[in-house]
């Protein structure tokens, strides 16, 4: 037994985040670390590596017990954590990556530089990586960084590497390669933690896994003695959540109009929707539907064709202006683009409308509240009061004010980008009650996202992206994973 | 369900800039054998440039930039104020041209940071350095009658009609609180309302919060942060109108030195967020006062006032290392 973590709680500030969690992980494996947004993978794998301390529990690493762990000693013991969102400096060259805070020094302080080039170089030809040590990192691909990232951790000799959705931004040749290197590594005895929420990756790397829910232990065993809907079952725990909300409902005019519509990352678009639409929007990432949406939104600017909505042409590159025309947009990467972190919610609330009714200076505090309350009643969302910093919510939460953000500039068409981002099952559940509720009331819905059993839920029909352009539209009837996967992948054309 | 003692806590830490004022006044109480209200209304006097100038920085503080230039602008608006007044010998005249020259001195500031997207911290560098120098140079060439006569001072001309009521207004009270102090505090109750309670002062906080989440409301962001520096500019006119007002010349090599580093410390005094995002309006009033009486302070214990600025920067040190460091020590020995 390489790592053994038992009886792991965590809290904070007052509220439980791991319940008596417990992790077993033998030497030379890959152990998936199962569980949806939120259940507690993260938290714990912070407490392995020192990030937070724990409450209580014991945690025993390769025969020794770590009692305070610290980032530093985590490291030392033998556990690399490779991030999702890379941790590595993009103006300094691979090699100087790999060394930096370790360098090999000659007298003086001096940087051994030929030495370390050369060690580096070594260690890409073991593992068949081929990036050249001297080049600039920010000049490498995604998939190149991650396996620098990986390959940095194997350099000081990791016993344990965390490796946390490590082929989101990979295509399928790139995960083959990196599975084949986490394969050979395995023989050798290094043993990995796998964080994935792609059952077939699991299914095809895993030895073993462990199901953490709300914060609890709820399952472990061998991969090969299950099968991916029991492990569904097992993360979800009650099925309720699945059930099929979806029912046609009355459409109205055209009332959005895209015609050969080009700018950033997408060319040619030919879209009408109509009144009272859900329309999916869907292929890898970088395919160009998010991409679409900034640039309808007016966050990028269009180089050609012209976007329609209401009957009157979009101004293109102006936010503001999209928004005068009735065009709203829920963005992805909801810390980055939509929590405005200083402000409560009901500031959180109210910001995007006070810049279309700008004329009439004052805000009227009461009167804001009062819909604030109603958004509250609408969306339930579940805050306490509407002074409470927006950060005090949870995600599922959070994204409900900033929903209430844009029903309150009544906008009649609505973006959704990757709307279900972070957020818990439960939460998902009443995200696409709300989507479908506001559709029947006549708003006008185009929903951008990766995740399929999403658009089986909502989307009146889906166009499928692939590489700037939409190579598919797919009606409700028509949309399965497979089907879908097929033309985002443009097998198609093969 | 936030209990008594938490929300009290919360109203000291929102609010400990008066708690800073306070105890600074405290020691000014005893070490000025007998407090006198005119002595305390002086405070507000010799705040009042200082103040207004605060809240124009704090303003842009929000946003999450800075201005340098606002003391090297003190000293261009008010002596180009000197020279207005002398050749029209209008009070109005000098006040317009005072908020009219701000806000286009500023408005440079604005559009090289809000949209030729140059760093702050370099435009107004560069502007701190332009106006303070073409302070100094335009004193030496214009014809020295429009000066006041003198030699490297801007000095009002005290033969015009206007003169009396102008120096009067600088000087003068209503109720026995100085004139200047009551334009202080309208203009710190302006932008209390402005940023607390109308879209434009939310929209400031938001840009300093999150700029990319502004944006992404809708809100235009380059535009504003134009505005904001404008604002600043004027304000900074205003307070030149005060100066002169008060003083009835303005020394290009002297007025408003360093001006921009104490009105940065006032704000940061007061609560604002260098960051961006976050403090109060009310913060830098008190955040000002401080340190005017630290002023009298030195000057009551008769210490050399090359001693003040070491003085002001102490306090400024301890007071967020306070700060700083006060949650993160409760939160090791709470548990």
């Amino acid at each position: 037994m390489l790592l053994e973590m038992k009886e792991i709680d965590k809290a904070f500030s007052g509220v439980p985040v791991l319940k008596k969690a417990q992790l077993e992980v033998e030497k030379g494996e890959v152990h998936a670390l199962l569980g949806e947004n939120g259940a507690g993978k993260s938290t714990l794998m912070n407490v392995l590596t020192g990030v937070h301390p724990l409450d209580h529990g014991t945690v025993v690493f390769d025969g020794k017990h770590m009692d305070h762990i610290t980032i530093k000693g985590s490291e030392d013991a033998g556990i690399a954590f490779v991030h999702q969102e890379l941790n590595l400096f993009n103006e300094m060259t691979v090699w100087e990556n790999i060394f930096l805070n370790k360098e090999i020094v000659k007298a003086l302080g001096h940087c051994d530089k030929r030495s370390m080039v050369a060690k580096c170089r070594e260690l890409f030809e073991r593992l068949d990586v081929s990036i050249d040590p001297e080049e600039m990192v920010e000049n490498l691909k995604t998939s190149e960084k991650q396996l620098l990232e990986i390959s940095k951790a194997l350099f000081f000799e990791a016993k344990l590497l965390i490796l946390d959705e490590p082929t989101t931004a990979l295509n399928n040749d790139e995960i083959d390669h990196l599975f084949q290197i986490i394969e050979n590594l395995k023989k050798n005895g290094t043993s990995f933690i796998f964080i994935s929420h792609k059952m077939p990756e699991i299914f095809r790397i895993s030895d073993r896994y462990t199901v953490l829910r709300n914060g609890e232990y709820i399952a472990s065993g061998n991969i090969a003695d299950t099968n991916p809907e029991e492990i569904t079952a097992l993360l979800v725990g009650n099925t309720d959540s699945f059930k099929d909300i979806y029912e046609t409902r009355p459409v109205g005019e055209t009332v959005l109009k895209l015609h050969d519509y080009s700018g950033p990352g997408f060319e040619n678009i030919n879209l009408e929707v109509k009144k009272g639409q859900i329309i999916g929007l869907t292929g890898l990432q970088g395919a160009g539907s998010s991409e679409l949406m900034q640039c309808m939104f007016g966050v990028t600017r269009a180089t050609g064709g012209t976007l329609e909505a209401n009957g009157n042409t979009v101004p293109p590159a102006s936010t503001h202006r999209a928004m005068k025309a009735g065009i709203a947009m829920l963005a992805s990467n909801r810390k980055e683009n939509s929590v405005i972190p200083d402000m409560s919610l009901l500031e959180n609330m109210y910001l995007a409308e006070h810049t279309l009714s700008a004329g009439r200076f004052a805000i009227h505090k009461r009167e804001e509240k009062n819909k604030f309350e109603n958004y509250r009643r609408m969306l339930n969302i579940k805050a306490q009061d509407s002074g409470d910093s927006i950060l005090s919510l949870s995600g599922g939460n959070q994204q409900k004010v900033f929903l209430a953000r844009w029903l309150n500039t009544n906008a009649d068409i609505l973006l959704l980008d990757n709307p279900t981002q972070g957020i818990d099952v439960g939460a998902k559940a009443e995200i696409y009650k709300l989507i479908l509720q506001m559709a029947g009331e006549g708003k006008t819905i185009l929903i951008n996202t990766l995740e399929i059993p999403e658009l089986q839920k909502i989307a009146d029909y889906c166009a499928i992206f692939y590489e700037g352009r939409i190579v598919k539209i797919l009606q409700h009837a028509e949309l399965d994973e497979q089907t879908v996967m097929y033309y985002s992948t443009n097998a198609a054309n093969i | 369900m936030v209990s008594s003692k938490n929300s009290v806590g919360r109203i000291i830490s929102q609010y400990s800039f008066v708690i800073v004022f306070i105890a600074i006044f405290a020691v000014y109480a005893v070490v000025s054998n007998g407090l006198t209200w005119n002595g305390v209304m002086n405070i507000l006097r010799h705040s009042a440039v200082i103040g207004i100038i605060g809240i124009g920085m704090g303003m842009v503080c929000i946003t999450g930039e800075i201005d340098l230039s606002v003391g090297s602008m003190l000293a261009l608006i008010s002596g180009f104020a000197v020279v207005i007044f002398n050749i029209t010998g209008s009070i109005a005249v000098s006040l317009l041209f005072c908020l009219g020259f701000g806000a286009l001195c500023g408005a440079i500031n604005g559009v090289l940071v809000g949209y030729v997207k140059m760093p702050a911290f370099i435009v107004t560098l560069a502007t701190m350095l332009i106006y303070r120098s073409f302070a100094q140079y335009f004193c030496q060439i214009i014809p020295k009658d429009l000066c006041g006569g003198g030699s490297s001072v801007y000095r009002m001309i005290n033969s015009k009609d206007s003169y009396q009521s102008f120096y009067g207004f600088g000087n003068g009270k209503i109720a026995t609180v100085p004139i200047v102090g009551v334009v202080l505090i309208l203009v710190v109750v302006l932008f209390t309302y402005i940023t607390t309670s109308t879209k434009f002062g939310k929209k400031v906080y938001a840009i300093g919060s999150n700029e990319k989440g502004a944006a992404m409301n809708g809100i235009n962001v380059n535009l504003m942060k134009t505005c904001v520096f404008i604002i600043t500019g004027a304000l900074v006119g205003a307070a030149a109108f005060l100066w002169i007002a008060m003083n009835a010349s303005s020394d290009p090599a002297t007025t408003g030195k360093s001006n921009e580093m104490y009105a940065i410390a006032s704000a940061v005094l007061g609560g604002i967020s260098m960051s961006g995002g976050r403090g109060k309006c009310l913060g830098i009033l008190f955040g000002a006062m401080s340190y005017t009486v630290i002023d009298k302070i030195i000057v009551a214990l008769k210490m050399d006032s090359l001693i003040n600025d070491a003085i002001k920067g102490i306090i400024l040190l301890v007071v967020i290392l306070i700060q700083l460091a006060g949650p993160r020590l409760k939160e090791r020995f709470s548990k």
